[in-house]
């Protein structure tokens, strides 16, 4: 009777130790792969020329998520110029100064955390960057950022979440934590001194498709 | 229960304390105003005891106390009205949650204008001359129209008699920041004409409370009002009242931009004129034609170093109103008020592209009737026309039930509302340093088209503009009354307002610069609630306290449901990531504080002849700006830190009329620099006065 016992334990134990290992997996997707973690990029500098009442100039500042660095050539996912963000797919805008569109990147933009964006957008809200516009709306309360006329703080508006589907067709999701250098506590800043044009974010690259 | 007639009400009228001797006591400790007549309520002179409208009186006697000279100062330390800073430096009145711009201020019944950013400048006003301060709060269009949203403020000013004794009145005032107020009152009547005249002067160094070496907080001003008035009794049935009102303001205007100074001057010019005629043919029927003008012109300039003009901005403004009157009396009580009139009003300022009309006509009607000894009814509407927008109907129910001579309740259902401003709807702007456009409802669409023709727009929005801009609307509960016994008096009133089509501005197109072009829509529902309780006690005829509290709470109803749908994030500033918030998380509307409380206390000692007053206020905590940047304010948001003031005057009668008074304001020299512009510390003062 024990033999039988302990054998059944035998079976039963590695099975069930198999099931606890598998619901450690946060990919619910079964693949058993490592967890997707998320990354936070400091200090991106994207100076941006003229600007007020000039058109805008200068380079853009583009960045590649899967190599998690800025980058010069063809493979960057986004773009960064001063408060304008572009994508690299679609056709160009027709701003002074912007790189060539050489991939198919897209973006949805979700209101969510973070960490609550579990699965893709639905392909139909997926914008890219056209003739006369932008994938990622410009102004202040359209896009990624709200400007307080009265104190003039630049804040990433909180909840907004950027699915991108990058140059080679993986999938980010995104979040602006700050435009200003270092990205201190708002509490702490002082909006007419601390330097801007210095993005930091939060990412998630998913390279092997599906959701989050 | 005591008879009214219309004798006894114009005896009461006249005998109401405004010039006080040091041996009348007794009148400046009463403690309660159910005896007194107030007008503003109904148009008609009422007992408050029995006014089913919850109304508030500031007498003149405790202005005089007080020792205050601006009514932005008196007007703080009244339970349920705040005051709040307003675009450009002054300060305006919040009731019941509402804000500033949606309370008429009336000066003996007829109208201030001159909101040239929506708000009015309490401290345009000078007390010297103020007989007593009727408020009525909640919605009362259904008698003022447009603007009595949140309640009514009128001042009534002093007014001659025809008693043959010249009454001469003075007091010059010294203060910290170099403070100086001067008043002088004269008048006198004699058998069918009296006349009074009152001026006064105010100038101040104003204060600083930044780092900044070249602009202050509040810069140098000086500003002087004079009102003569004429009254002129034909016979017991026909009394004529003429007024002109002179106010001149100038203040130092300076400003920094890109690191520039520049300097210049902001003035403003006011001239009020109003003819009034009582006719009462009747003991039961009176008439009254009443002839109002007013205009206002604000000119503002700034030059640069060199001197030469760097901008300059315009504001010229005139309203006529003339309104006739009728009170018909049935019975003892009851009375039938009707009235028609016409607004007329034209505006003509730099941000326009050209002057703009504002016309309106208007017709109301009230009843209130007396049923048996315990009840009373009253019942309004008015009807307004407008040429801009939709005309308004508004009505009001209210009903006073006197349980005994010591208990009464009231109940009151009202519509309010505020007709979409002159700059709502015609105003053309860019702000020159950032770049963004706002342009009024009625021009958004013509503006926009030109501004897509110079190529400055990248894309637009498709807005509606064909059906005209609505007007704000409320719909006002007030539930309440008093209790009085022995030394205690008790005043109560529960609020709710409803208010819809609140006007605020929303994106329409982008423009090529990056900035936005705006334009004013029709956009919130809001609601506030709240309760207010006010008691005195009176513990002999030397000694009273009271005390005043309100709890407000007022929200967005469109934040509800998007917190509700999951649509509010703010960002936690340790780890800078997003979280959801939930309806519990939200606070409510800006600069609108949960509780705010006062205490009073006032005592004399007749036989030195002299009396303090001491007043503390509390206000609870508030948002002034929405610091996590996701459009509401929450409890995550900063908050300006809640705080007490304190104030307080004695005041010391001597023989022959003269009198001197000492005092400080905010006595123990709160200051929230950062956050409070209108709080500058101690201000103490020192006052002489002489009357005969």
């Amino acid at each position: 009777m024990n033999k039988q016992f302990l054998m059944k334990l035998g079976v039963i134990l590695p099975v069930l130790l198999l099931f606890w290992s598998c619901s450690r997996d946060s990919n619910n997707d079964g693949s058993g792969e490592p967890n997707l973690e998320a990354v936070t990029y400091k200090n991106l500098h994207a100076p941006q020329l003229g600007g007020r009442g000039e058109p805008a100039s200068g380079d853009f500042t583009k960045f590649n998520f899967s190599n998690n660095t800025i980058v010069t050539g063809d493979d960057w996912d986004i773009a960064f110029r001063g408060t304008t963000i572009i994508v690299n797919g679609g056709a160009e805008i027709g701003l002074e100064d912007e790189p060539e569109r050489t991939g198919d990147a897209a973006v949805s933009i979700v209101n969510n955390t973070l960490d609550g964006v579990k699965n893709l957008p639905a392909d139909s809200t997926f914008k890219q960057d056209a003739a006369d516009t932008y994938a990622i709306p410009t102004g202040s309360g359209n896009s990624w950022y709200s400007y307080n006329m009265e104190n003039h703080m630049i804040t990433p508006v909180a909840g907004k979440i950027f699915v991108v589907r990058t140059h080679d067709g993986k999938y980010a999701k995104f979040e602006i934590i700050s435009y200003y250098q270092d990205a201190p506590d708002p509490a702490d800043l002082d909006p007419l001194t601390t330097p801007t044009e210095y993005y930091t974010f939060r990412y998630v690259y998913q390279p092997n498709g599906g959701g989050f | 229960m005591m008879k009214i007639n219309i004798k006894m009400l114009a005896v009461g009228v006249v005998a109401l304390p405004f010039l006080t001797k040091a041996q009348e006591q007794k009148d400046t400790l009463n403690t309660n105003d159910i005896n007194e007549v107030v007008v503003t309520g109904t148009l008609t002179e009422r007992y408050m005891a029995t006014l089913p409208v919850p109304t508030q009186l500031i007498t003149g006697e405790s202005i005089r106390k007080s020792g205050l000279s601006r009514l932005s100062e008196v007007i703080q330390e009244q339970t349920g009205l705040i005051t709040v800073p307003d675009y450009g430096g002054g300060e305006g009145i919040q009731i019941q949650g509402m804000d500033a711009a949606y309370v008429m201020i009336l000066v003996d019944g007829e109208p201030l204008i001159g909101r040239t950013a929506g708000t009015l400048d309490l401290s345009r006003i000078s007390v010297n001359n103020i007989d007593r301060i009727e408020v009525v709060k909640g919605a009362s269009s259904s008698l003022y129209g447009s603007e009595a949203l949140a309640g009514v403020v009128n001042i009534i000013t002093k007014d001659p008699e025809h008693n043959g004794k010249p009454s001469f009145s003075s007091g010059f005032k010294l203060g910290s920041f170099n403070t100086h107020d001067a008043s002088v009152n004269f008048e006198y009547g004699k058998n069918k004409i009296a006349f009074g005249i009152y001026g006064n002067y105010y100038d101040s160094d104003g204060y600083n409370l930044s780092e900044n070496k070249f602009t202050q907080t509040v810069e140098p001003f000086r500003n002087f009002t004079i009102t003569p008035k004429v009254k002129i009794r034909f016979s017991d049935k026909l009394n004529l009242t003429a007024k002109t009102r002179f106010y001149n303001s100038a203040q130092d205007y300076k400003a920094q931009v890109s690191d520039e100074n520049y300097q210049g001057k902001s003035k403003v010019n006011e001239v009020n004129y109003s003819l009034l005629l009582n006719h009462q043919p009747s003991e039961r029927l009176k008439f009254t034609y009443n002839l109002f003008a007013t205009h206002f012109k604000a000119n503002e300039f700034l030059n640069d170093v060199q001197e030469s003009l760097f901008e300059e901005s315009d504001y010229n403004q005139w309203f006529f109103r003339p309104e006739v009157r009728s009170h018909y009396k049935v019975g003892k009580k009851n009375e039938i008020t009707a009235g028609v009139g016409v607004n007329s009003e034209n505006l003509d300022r730099s941000m326009f592209e050209s002057k703009a009309k504002l016309n309106s006509e208007y017709v109301f009607g009230q009843f209130e009737w007396f049923i048996k000894d315990k009840w009373n009814v009253l019942a309004g509407f008015r009807y307004d026309h407008h040429n801009q927008y939709k005309s308004q109907i508004s009505p009001k129910l209210a009903v006073n039930y006197r349980w005994t001579d010591n208990y009464s309740m009231k109940a009151s259902i009202g519509y309010g509302y505020k007709a979409p401003d002159l700059r709502q709807l015609y105003l053309d702007f860019t702000n020159s340093t950032i770049g963004y456009t706002v342009l009024g409802y009625n021009i958004a669409e013509a503006k926009l088209q030109e501004l897509k023709n110079q190529g400055q727009i990248l894309n637009s929005y498709n807005f509606d503009f064909s059906e005209p801009l609505k007007p704000e609307s409320s719909f006002n509960i007030n539930l309440g009354g008093y209790y009085k016994k022995g030394k205690w008096f008790l005043n109560y009133n529960f609020f709710y307002n409803d208010i819809t089509n609140l006007i605020d501005n929303k994106v329409i197109a982008q423009k090529t610069n990056g900035q936005n072009v705006f334009s004013y829509f029709n956009i919130h529902k809001i609601f506030t609630y709240g309760a207010e309780l006010s008691a005195s006690y009176r513990v002999n005829s030397h000694l009273n306290f009271s005390a005043g509290y309100q709890y407000l709470v007022a929200k967005d109803k469109s934040v509800i449901a998007s917190l509700r749908d999951g649509e509010v994030f703010a960002r936690d500033p340790e780890t800078q990531n997003s979280f959801k918030l939930k309806p519990s998380d939200y606070f409510g509307l800006l600069n609108r504080s949960r509780h705010t409380a006062n205490f009073k206390v006032n005592y004399t000692w007749p036989s030195i002849g002299t009396s303090v007053s001491a007043r503390v206020f509390y206000r609870s905590k508030y948002g002034q700006l929405d610091s996590n940047n996701n459009d509401i304010i929450d409890d995550f948001d900063r908050f300006v830190n809640g705080y007490f003031l304190t104030n307080l005057a004695i005041t010391k009668d001597f023989q022959h009329g003269i009198s001197f008074q000492v005092g400080a304001n905010n006595l123990f020299n709160y200051t929230d620099k950062a956050n409070i512009s209108t709080l500058p510390g101690i201000q103490v003062f020192g006052k002489v006065m002489y009357q005969f």
